[in-house]
């Protein structure tokens, strides 16, 4: 009975960390947490410090917000806890995530847009062609 | 060789002393000779003295025999030294030039041997860190189908979705349901998602996004010593508290 409380307890703990591992990823959190002065307490940066090993592959399947692992790795250095005090920039770091997070779209969109365009030429070429076969 | 080296120099004094007692013999033939001359025209009974003479010339004459035999002999024996010199010459250079190929083939050996040392090495650390493939495009697919590291292709600003847990999100899960939260109906983010977000959206079903459907039950945190403090999960509470500004009556459970 006992045995399985503490799989219980090890299980909720599991739960727990892997949601708060993954707060760290929204800078605004990040900023809230500096203003109240959590990323100053020694605790909480060996705290920071024991969640790195979400790092390892048999832990990081299970994140679903992998920028997370990034913003870990910024906040195990003090010059970066200590500049997240500012709001202006948390909201830098949340513009350049979500111009990073567009990346990958604004690609795709340029490479459709770019398929479009060489279709279009090649359609022009293609008409005389019927026309001739016609014609004979 | 040393002790036939030390005869032949031995026989090389004994040659110049013979020839030393050349000139004498020439002496005494030319004494001889004289006086056989005067005898001659003097016709005097010397005979005991000719005699005397002519035993010593026979005498001299056998001892420079033996010595013209010597010399030939150590002159065989010079030969014979300077071909084996050339032997002993051929041979050093031999072993030289083996000494020098011996020495390329341990240089070219060594650097084979530490390239595959590299190669063993690397091989090492790419097993110890290999994943399956299946795996990995199944965690690919689940983070970009959640829209999680890729935006939406029709992604405007204003759009609430986010690459990372959204306030309702987050207290939507465990974190959230840790402190009771009061209720009242204002609906929205924090501030600062709401100046992010361009605009307050409507309360949304919240949805599960910390457990995925094959999440193993098994999974456990590694242990860990209190060291960072026995304060942590209160300070998690007093977050979630302190965030709830508004609530989504969110009924359901986490699991």
């Amino acid at each position: 009975m006992a045995g399985k409380r503490s799989v219980e307890q090890a299980r909720n703990r599991f739960q727990t960390e892997l949601e708060f591992v993954q707060c760290l990823a929204n800078p605004n959190y990040l900023n809230f947490l500096a203003q109240r002065g959590y990323l100053r307490e020694k605790h909480f940066v060996n705290y920071l410090k024991y969640l790195l090993y979400w790092k390892e592959p048999e832990y990081a399947k299970f994140l679903k917000y992998p920028h997370c692992l990034h913003m870990l790795e910024l906040l195990q250095y003090e010059h970066f806890r200590k500049e997240l005090v500012n709001a202006q920039c948390a909201k830098f770091i949340d513009e350049q995530q979500l111009l990073h997070w567009q990346h990958y779209s604004r690609k795709r969109t340029r490479l459709q847009q770019a398929l479009a365009e060489q279709q279009q030429h090649q359609q022009p070429q293609q008409q005389p062609a019927h026309g001739n076969a016609a014609s004979k | 060789m040393v002790g036939g080296l030390r005869v032949h120099v031995r026989g090389v004094l004994s040659l110049v002393a013979f020839l030393m007692s050349v000139m004498e013999g020439r002496e005494l033939t030319r004494e001889l000779i004289e006086m056989l001359a005067l005898s001659r025209s003097q016709k005097l009974p010397q005979t005991g003295e000719e005699a005397q003479i002519l035993e010593l010339l026979v005498h001299r004459d056998a001892e420079f025999q033996a010595l013209m035999r010597q010399a030939v002999e150590q002159g065989r024996v010079q030969q014979e030294m300077q071909a084996l010199e050339k032997e002993v010459e051929k041979r050093d250079s031999d072993i030289q030039q083996l000494q020098k190929q011996l020495k390329e083939a341990e240089h070219i050996l060594a650097t084979a041997v530490y390239q595959a040392k590299e190669k063993l090495k690397s091989i090492e650390k790419a097993r110890k860190g290999s994943i399956s493939s299946e795996e990995i495009i199944k965690y690919a697919h689940r983070i970009s189908a959640s829209n999680a590291v890729c935006a939406p292709l029709n992604w405007v600003p204003g759009d609430p979705r986010r690459p990372y847990p959204t306030d309702l999100e987050m207290r939507s899960g465990i974190l959230g349901h840790m402190s009771c939260l009061p209720t009242n109906g204002i609906n929205g983010h924090l501030p600062g998602d709401a100046l992010a977000a361009g605009r307050l959206p409507d309360v949304l079903t919240p949805q599960y996004p910390w457990q995925s459907t094959d999440v193993s039950m098994g999974m456990l945190p590694p242990h860990h010593a209190n060291e960072f403090g026995p304060g942590h999960n209160k300070e998690n509470e007093d977050d979630v508290e302190a965030m709830s500004t508004d609530s989504s009556s969110s009924s359901s459970d986490s699991d």
